[in-house]
């Protein structure tokens, strides 16, 4: 298998660890990842708050470098997959908005036919390459790790596609906990915002919802947390502790990309995975690990 | 008790189609069951629920709805959206709300949400992929009043900028994206091509 890889903003930044896990897994499921080259910001939630139509053609513009290669594009990043998606469904759906968006593109060298698809990772392990395929290559199974999966907003919403996964009710992350081995928490928040888009603009808020989730992990005397997105763990992650101060709790709850466990299975070094990138210490987590 | 008249001559028949138009599909066919109001993770903190807001978009209360907080609480998170038994884009006509207030400088009282979408995408669009400290800055100057305020608000995110910083996750200069022109160009056409409507 071999896809067009968009990083997306966050993985270069913020989002480090989950670039380099992403890679690193993929490499090992022999899964080829394709440079994208000189891709550019998809918009976020941002760019359709000021244009409809920017909010395609930013998109557009990654996704038309994808069809030059040929190559059907994955995106880690939710917000990153669901604009790429968007766009692709628009003009898929619509001539017209295909003629608008390629109006748009004129003078950049590139035309949008909207012939190839946009993925995300856990969906191409979970739906593409098949658990089977994963379990054969666990070296080092979480011998039981309490894991909560946590799939945030839109990975999953708006509803895209019915094989992929059930929105409210989803399974994939769980599926992949247990396949590596791991002890699925059973997690009522696991599609309940953490708030995360408004890291910046309503903190209150931000913390508030962070906390809920935060709390229900705890509560359950889960090992971990893992998530698909680089904006939920900045918020889980990187805020944990200011929600410690808000609610005067001890929380210490690791937060790990759902790559880098699935990268410790399958025997990868943790600082290949950058492990040590994470803000709440995954220190206990290796040792219980034996890594 | 007394109960709020809302007068139709002042209303604007057209503001759903605006709605509509600006990306928020079917914003015309709620029939106010509430599903959205019941899943919606920040409406604790909203002045108008989703529901209310739905309706008053389908009166035409235009001003009211624009000047609204609810509309900057929303988190985006489609929980609204995906469950709407009628299809209504919510989601998307919160965005297209945003759309329509930032381009007609309404600012609600807490100018934080305006103030980001704005760096935010002035950001994207000066280097082609989003560099934090300038989106910081830029967020800082226009969300706080004064000097001192935008200093104070950057100063609670030294921690985590640090933090950042440490963990090797925050570049000090921006990304290498190679051809800013090229979004020029698109921003552009949008613009040639909205201005021939």
């Amino acid at each position: 298998m071999k896809l067009a890889y968009y990083p997306g903003c966050s993985l270069e930044s913020t989002g480090t660890e989950y670039d380099m896990s992403t890679k690193e897994v993929f490499k090992a499921l022999d899964i080829e990842l394709c440079d994208l080259g000189d891709w550019n910001c998809c918009g976020s939630s941002v760019a359709s708050s000021k244009d409809y139509l920017l909010s395609l053609a930013l998109p557009a513009r990654n996704l038309a470098m994808s069809e030059k290669l040929e190559l059907d594009v994955m995106a880690p990043c939710p917000e990153c997959y669901l604009k790429l998606w968007k766009a692709r469904d628009a003009v898929k759906k619509d001539p017209d908005t295909l003629d608008k968006v390629n109006k748009a593109l004129d003078g950049t060298g590139l035309e949008l036919k909207g012939s190839i698809d946009v993925k995300h990772p856990a969906y191409v392990i979970v739906n593409e390459l098949g658990l089977e395929k994963l379990a054969e290559r666990v070296k080092k199974p979480l011998d039981g790790l309490k894991v909560v999966p946590y799939y945030g907003c839109v990975m999953l919403k708006p509803p895209r596609d019915e094989k992929l996964d059930s929105p409210e009710n989803p399974t994939g992350l769980d599926r992949i906990i247990t396949t590596l081995g791991g002890e699925v928490v059973p997690f009522a928040s696991k599609v309940k915002c953490c708030g995360g888009g408004l890291i910046l603009t309503n903190k209150e808020v931000m913390l508030n919802l962070t906390h809920e989730i935060l709390k229900e992990a705890k509560d359950a005397g889960a090992d971990c947390i893992i998530t698909a997105c680089p904006l939920c763990h900045l918020a889980l992650d990187g805020r944990q502790i200011d929600v410690e101060k808000e609610y005067n709790e001890k929380i210490e709850m690791p937060i790990l990309y759902f790559t880098q466990l699935i990268g410790l299975s399958l025997g990868i070094g943790p600082k290949k995975l950058g492990l040590d990138k994470n803000f709440i210490s995954t220190q206990n987590l290796l040792k219980s690990l034996k890594l | 008790m007394e109960i709020e008249t809302i007068k139709l001559k002042d209303c604007d028949p057209n503001f759903a189609k605006e709605i509509i138009g600006a990306g928020g599909k079917k914003a015309n066919v709620c029939f106010q069951c509430g599903t959205c109001t019941a899943g919606c993770p920040t409406v604790y903190a909203m002045d108008f629920t989703p529901r209310q807001i739905m309706r008053m978009v389908n009166l035409g209360m235009r001003e009211q709805v624009l000047q609204s907080g609810t509309i900057w609480v929303c988190a985006s998170c489609f929980t609204c959206q995906s469950r709407c038994p009628r299809g209504v884009e919510i989601t998307s006509v919160m965005g297209a709300l945003k759309n329509i207030a930032i381009r007609e400088g309404i600012t609600p009282q807490n100018k934080k949400g305006p103030a980001f979408y704005n760096s935010f995408l002035e950001v994207a669009m000066d280097h082609g992929r989003i560099y934090e400290p300038e989106l910081m800055l830029r967020f800082a100057g226009r969300s706080e009043k004064s000097i001192p305020g935008a200093l104070k608000s950057l100063s609670k995110d030294i921690p985590l900028g640090m933090g950042l910083v440490k963990k090797g996750k925050m570049a000090f200069l921006p990304h290498s994206f190679r051809r800013p022109e090229q979004l020029k160009i698109i921003y552009d056409n949008i613009r040639k091509m909205e201005g021939e409507k």
